[in-house]
């Protein structure tokens, strides 16, 4: 159920199956008779549920507190009538009021407990926010900005205009767009907080300034609908679990007419000489590997459909093979270095893969690193870079 | 103890925004509350160390105080805003013209934000009101956005209420 009373539309639904009511957007009505269908839907919703009933405000950007008091009455009003439920309120680290805010009512009533949202956004996300993986973080931007910086504006880039870069991480990608195009504004959003602290530091250290470090969940943002002019989001959506959502999010902050850039890799076909096969096998069980962690890693040539099927039009696809003749080739040695430290030494061994596997697995990593170092050695990482218009 | 003797130490803040309207026309809309105050949430944010996240806690404060002075002026004169910074902290001035009476009603809320009860004040109010009254909106403001709050002295028949918002302490 949506509302059009106010000025900003909010949302308001109740997934029975789940006993989840959510409420989503701004809610700052003048009056309890502005938001009464949905008072009246919170009560339907509490009055058919059994157990417990989750009351979702992840997406909740304002409430006023006239909205608050009244969903308030509601719940406090049924723990004095319904012993048999209890409440739990669902709130997001990112919108920080909300936490504060709702965590009163258990002070109220015992029957309602709040919880942060925060640690689970997806299942690979203790891996990719680890922090010792900074530094390799930053080989590999290098190493795919030399692509991107001529591919980039096919998709949208130029300078002058308003972009966001969603999953920023350490914000490097954000820098050298600043440099290189020149956008009037960018805001470079991630939820790792020891990713923008870092490129927070950095950004200083250089004399930054202007490009706006946010911390929040890249599919549930806070950012408004129709924004920006370039939507990039960079060898994420293949580790999130929920691609459709994330899609929907870069779409909704994206004006019509402009593009959202991602770009993804397909695991199976990196490649070297020599050592092939060995390679290939450590790759494909790279892809095996992901996918047990809810992640896709093969991702990169089905850009086009996630794009199509997410309602973008003029969709371009191209990729490109990173390789150790791209700078140094010990570049390219230490990031596949950083891949066998954690896809081998923590997410292999998190899935209870035997020491044997374990070690034929990093044998494969190994031997792409003689290929990239071997002095008439070929080691590749092939990237897809595709954009989508969101239509006018 | 009155407001006026718990007012902190000034130090100095720097005008960063204001804006003045006649009151009738800003009483002619409620959603002037919220177009105001994300506007002018934004605008302040935008160098803040996480703007988005700086602009959304603000506008969160500065709508409530909006919603006091539309909900408790009177439509003669001008409301005036000015938010102005210090270090981690701003500064919301909102001056509004109020029906004679309004100003003690406010000197009291104001007073009740600073007493040992507030929290006590506030859970009961959440737990027995039908509607959040303006000082139940001042207690949240004192509670949830750690604000510090107090009348200065102004014209009769008028009300400017002065609220110290550390948000980007809170935020990053």
């Amino acid at each position: 159920m949506s509302t059009a009373i106010l000025s900003t539309p909010f949302q308001a639904d109740f997934d029975a199956n789940s006993q989840e009511f959510s409420l989503a957007g701004v809610i700052r009505p003048r009056s309890v008779d502005e938001i009464a269908p949905s008072i009246s839907a919170f009560r339907s919703a509490i009055e058919e549920a059994r157990g417990v009933l989750y009351i979702n405000v992840k997406r909740l950007a304002q409430m006023n507190n006239t909205a608050f008091h009244a969903f308030s009455r509601v719940v406090l009003d049924a723990c004095r009538t319904r012993s048999d439920i209890r409440f739990v309120v669902v709130t997001s680290s990112v919108v920080g009021w909300t936490e504060r805010m709702f965590r009163h009512l258990g002070k109220i009533e015992p029957q309602i407990t709040v919880e942060v949202y925060d640690s689970k956004f997806y299942p690979g996300q203790s891996f990719v926010e680890d922090t010792s993986f900074i530094p390799i973080l930053r080989t590999q931007t290098k190493m795919t900005w030399r692509h991107e910086r001529t591919i980039l504006p096919r998709h949208g880039m130029r300078p002058g205009i308003v972009m966001a870069d969603i999953c920023c991480g350490i914000g490097d990608f954000a820098v050298l767009v600043r440099k290189e195009f020149q956008p009037a504004r960018i805001v470079a959003l991630d939820h790792s907080k020891a990713s923008l602290a870092y490129a927070r530091d950095v950004a200083a250290n250089f004399g930054i300034s202007d490009i706006e470090y946010t911390y929040g969940d890249a599919s549930e943002m806070l950012l408004e609908d129709n924004q920006f002019d370039l939507v990039t989001c960079r060898h994420s959506l293949q580790i999130f679990n929920q691609r459709d959502l994330l899609l929907k999010e870069l779409y909704r902050i994206c004006k019509p007419g402009g593009r959202v850039y991602i770009t993804n890799e397909k695991n199976s076909h990196c490649l070297g000489e020599p050592r092939a096969q060995s390679i290939q096998w450590t790759y494909d069980e790279v892809a095996r590997l992901f996918s047990h962690f809810e992640m896709d890693v093969e991702l990169g040539p089905k850009s086009r459909r996630y794009l199509a099927d997410a309602g973008f039009d003029d969709i371009l696809v191209e990729s490109f093979m990173v390789t150790n003749h791209d700078g140094d080739p010990q570049d390219f040695a230490d990031v596949i270095t950083a891949w066998e430290n954690v896809y081998a030494g923590e997410m292999a061994v998190k899935r209870g893969d035997p020491p044997e596997f374990i070690e034929r697995f990093r044998q494969g990593f190994r031997d792409h690193i003689f290929a990239a170092l071997h002095p008439k050695g070929y080691a590749g990482w092939p990237i897809w870079a595709a954009s989508g218009r969101k239509p006018l | 103890m009155n407001a006026a003797q718990r007012q902190p130490v000034e130090t100095k803040f720097e005008p960063l925004l204001q804006f003045e309207m006649e009151m009738g026309t800003f009483l002619s809309d409620w959603h002037h509350c919220d177009q105001l105050s994300t506007y002018v949430a934004r605008m302040i944010s935008h160098n803040r160390t996480d703007p988005v996240r700086h602009s959304n806690f603000f506008s969160s404060a500065l709508n409530e105080l909006l919603e006091v002075s539309f909900r408790g002026g009177s439509p003669e004169g001008r409301i005036g805003c000015a938010v102005y910074r210090q270090g981690p902290n701003e500064r919301v001035k909102l001056s509004f013209p109020c029906p004679p009476g309004h100003r003690q009603f406010f000197q009291e809320a104001v007073a009740r934000t600073h007493r040992n009860d507030a929290y006590a004040r506030y859970l009961d109010a959440i737990s027995t009101d039908l509607a959040p009254s303006r000082e139940v909106i001042l207690l949240d403001l004192a509670i949830n956005f750690d604000a510090s709050i107090r009348l200065e002295e102004d014209k009769p028949r008028s009300v400017t209420i002065v609220v110290d918002l550390p948000l980007e302490g809170i935020v990053s």
